[in-house]
């Protein structure tokens, strides 16, 4: 290679110089994150390893804490729980927001008004949310089984919160309730980014307005398909706020899930090793589930 | 279909014509009812606040017949709620300002400068953001930092849960910025900095109102860290404070309770009605654009 000319050289020497200054800009944002999310997600491993009840000296046990976990027909029927509740969860909130997307990407008047009532709840807190739904629920003066007798449908009223059964269905119709205006908006804009072309073409060809579905939108939608989906995957199984406020896992376990199970462990009976082992287990699992979600649903795309 | 000529177009007509009609009338049926559902539980809430105890247990559907304002005047003495409310707010703008400060910077060194890792680290920041923090290790750090109970603390704790989308949300802003802005102004003198504060940061409003709402939103409904690290009720927020009347000894009044709710989220929902346009467009936007 030639030798630089004078000037380049000294400009290269300075953009080395400078090359340092970007790391100055992103380190406080970096260091912030770093120490208070990744420290605790890397640094707590440790933790795992512990028999420790936060007060007494910790005893260093190795990995017993996961061979307990995975003999624990409690946590077994908790992750049931988890994942019950993912599946309906997830499906309830992607069919219905779809549904209502497609409904008011063709009612145009009063779309502002649709649109502001449905994404309400976002803006909510859940601890708001879940004292008035446990309202709502209750068996004698609840709005929800006033409603059914009113209508004469005295016998579908139920114990919502209090049958193990049902409790833990009620809770994912308040998580549903919560997020499917916020899902219907993305649909939404997912459903205004499809060309008219398209569906004029499919049209032409004599398809039928379910087959214009099947062939059109939903191929267009994969992108935003994929973003709820894991939005709602990824709620499901770090979902804490509903089932604590709401009825703190009970009644007997029924609506005991992955993030409530670690919190109750650690500061209800003090199995801060036991709790931190956990937090690993369900880290897998959620990481798990995102990878084959996605590697899934980016397969469905490739074979169109 | 409509295709088979004249004969058809017209035995059909009669059908034709009013089709439409009821598939409008289905889709704003079902629409109505689903919003209905969302908004008559809130309204309902609010009514309730109002009721007399006797009132709301007997009258379930009805209006309250005064507008009994003793509820509000019970709930706010006895959780506190003017001081949560203080709190709340102290905590939300804190962390608002917090993670623009230090994600406004960071998204602007990602989007303008180019460095060893940018890339890498960026991917690590988004791949990391949805990971479930493990709580026992996150509490231990802040009992071991002496950040529990303290608005720092909790301003801290929040803020690193949403700094990673709002660098990604600045970043995207600020990529489509023109170069040319930014060299003029260093020809003027400016340094990179003064650039970025002076010229970059004014034209911004849009991804710095998104990246407001975005936090305020998530700091002021926050319910988790403060549940772990606050114990002192000097620093607990609203979302802690409407849980007291279930603590306290006695029957619950949920008259109060729902005094204290609404007090609780009104604000949040009309600040959100007046705005929806934003508030719907920054709450979104993580997912739209991502």
């Amino acid at each position: 290679m030639a030798p630089l000319p004078l000037s380049a050289q000294r400009k290269q020497q300075k953009q080395r110089r400078a090359s340092l200054a970007p790391y100055l800009w992103i380190l406080p944002a970096i260091l912030v994150y770093g120490i208070f999310k990744l420290g605790p997600l890397i640094g707590g491993i440790y933790l795992a390893l512990l028999r420790w009840d936060g007060i007494e000296e910790p005893r260093f046990i190795g990995l017993r804490n996961f061979d307990k976990i995975l003999n624990d027909k409690l946590t077994l029927m908790v992750l049931g729980n988890n994942v019950e509740y993912a599946v309906i969860t997830v499906v309830g909130k992607i069919v219905l927001s779809l549904f209502l997307a497609i409904m008011l990407n063709q009612a145009l008047r009063g779309r502002t008004f649709y649109r502001t009532g449905l994404f309400m709840p976002v803006v909510m807190s859940f601890v708001v949310i879940g004292i008035l739904w446990r309202w709502l629920f209750n068996t004698e003066f609840g709005l929800i089984n006033n409603l059914l007798e009113n209508l004469g449908l005295g016998f579908l009223a139920l114990d919502w919160l209090g049958d193990t059964n049902i409790a833990l269905k009620s809770l994912t119709l308040v998580d549903i309730w919560k997020w499917y205006g916020f899902h219907m908006v993305i649909f939404l804009a997912g459903l205004q980014s499809i060309p008219d072309e398209l569906y004029e073409a499919a049209r032409i060809d004599g398809a039928s307005v379910w087959q214009q579905f099947l062939h059109v939108t939903l191929p267009m939608l994969q992108p935003v398909m994929i973003v709820n989906v894991t939005i709602s995957v990824m709620g499901a199984f770090n979902v804490f706020d509903i089932p604590y406020v709401m009825t703190e896992g009970g009644p007997a376990n029924s609506t005991n899930v992955m993030a409530l199970h670690i919190f109750l462990r650690g500061f209800k009976f003090y199995r801060f090793g036991f709790s931190a082992a956990l937090s690993y287990v369900l880290l897998t699992i959620v990481t798990l589930v995102a990878a084959l979600q996605l590697w899934l649903m980016t397969r469905v795309d490739n074979t169109e | 279909m409509a295709s088979g000529g004249t004969l058809n177009a017209k035995r059909e007509s009669g059908g034709i014509h009013w089709r439409p009609y009821l598939v409008k009338l289905f889709n704003h049926g079902t629409l109505l009812l689903f919003t209905l559902v969302i908004i008559y539980p809130v309204f309902w809430m609010v009514l309730a606040s109002f009721k007399t105890s006797g009132e709301f247990l007997n009258n379930v559907w009805g209006l309250p017949s005064v507008l009994d304002i003793d509820n509000y005047h019970r709930a706010w003495e006895l959780a506190n709620l003017g001081r949560a409310l203080i709190n709340s707010l102290i905590i939300s703008l804190g962390t608002v300002l917090f993670v623009i400060a230090l994600s406004s910077i960071a998204g602007y060194a990602f989007a303008k400068f180019r460095f060893r890792f940018s890339a890498a680290i960026l991917l690590v920041l988004i791949f990391t953001m949805q990971a479930p923090t493990p709580v026992i290790p996150f509490y231990v750090l802040f009992v071991r930092l002496g950040l529990t109970d303290s608005y720092i603390g909790l301003i801290l704790g929040i803020a690193s849960g949403s700094l990673p989308l709002s660098i990604f949300i600045f970043q995207a802003f600020f990529r489509s910025i023109p170069n040319e802005l930014r060299e003029a102004a260093k020809i003027d003198g400016c340094s990179e900095f003064s650039a970025f504060l002076r010229v970059v940061m004014p034209i911004s409003g849009p991804a710095v109102a998104t990246v407001a709402i975005l936090t305020f939103v998530g700091a002021w409904n926050e319910y988790f860290l403060p549940l772990l690290l606050v114990r002192s009720p000097e620093i607990r927020p609203l979302t802690l404070a409407v849980q007291v009347f279930f603590f306290q000894y006695g029957r619950v009044e949920w008259t109060d309770v729902f005094a204290a709710l609404s007090i609780a989220s009104i604000p949040m929902i009309a600040l959100y009605v007046f705005m929806q346009r934003w508030f719907i467009q920054g709450l979104t936007s993580g997912s739209i654009k991502g």
